[in-house]
């Protein structure tokens, strides 16, 4: 669900709810596709967007970390 | 797209939507954990004394009542109070380390004697559809 720019996500299994801001939606709608890693992710994203960023593959990482501590990602 | 022209879908960003990834220190998701679960854990929390404060000195009939220290068959009151988690096992037929069953049964009654207005009658109260 969109509400004024954020993007509200339900787990069902665990009942958390999760309120994500750019670009949270976007990493794991690029996600969504198949699995990747943060490389490969990073190319998705490059193919939709241009990116603003100092260093690209850091921030990435960045919002992995935190996909991944929210459980919204999981290593393979 | 056979004529070449990007078909434009109000859901998917164009090519030229500027994403910022944001610094390494911002944050991008906030987790709000479910009512039900913080519930949860705050029942299991709870604290029952027995006997309530107030009382202290006396001691706990078999049947779970207050009675004056010295009573015969009595048992001594509880030095802590039971947290919800050991409530519910004591309420199970579980006995607390260092209880011994008759002891733990007298406290089993005297938690399920409990009324609105007794120290701890919320805790159990809330560890009624737990338990």
């Amino acid at each position: 669900m969109l509400l004024d720019g954020l993007t509200i996500l339900y787990h069902r299994p665990s009942g958390m709810t999760h309120i994500l801001v750019t670009p949270a939606p976007e990493i794991l709608a690029a996600l969504g596709d198949a699995p990747a890693d943060p490389e490969e992710l990073l190319r998705r994203i490059c193919e939709r967007f241009e990116i603003e960023a100092e260093d690209a593959a850091e921030a990435v990482a960045a919002r992995l970390a935190e996909l991944e501590a929210a459980g919204l990602v999981r290593r393979a | 797209m056979s004529d070449g022209q990007e078909e434009q879908n109000p859901l998917v960003p164009s090519r030229r939507t500027v994403l910022a990834l944001g610094a390494a220190a911002a944050s991008t998701v906030v987790t709000i954990r479910p009512a039900f679960a913080q519930t949860a854990g705050s029942v299991m929390n709870c604290q029952i004394p027995i006997p309530a404060s107030g009382m202290g000195g006396q001691m706990i009939a078999a049947d779970g009542s207050v009675v004056p220290s010295g009573t015969p068959g009595a048992f001594p009151p509880l030095m802590r109070p039971l947290t919800g988690e050991e409530a519910k096992r004591l309420l199970q037929g579980g006995t607390p380390a260092g209880v011994d069953y008759q002891a733990a049964q007298a406290y089993a009654n005297y938690i399920r004697r409990l009324q609105p207005g007794n120290g701890g009658y919320s805790c159990y109260a809330s560890l009624q559809n737990r338990i």
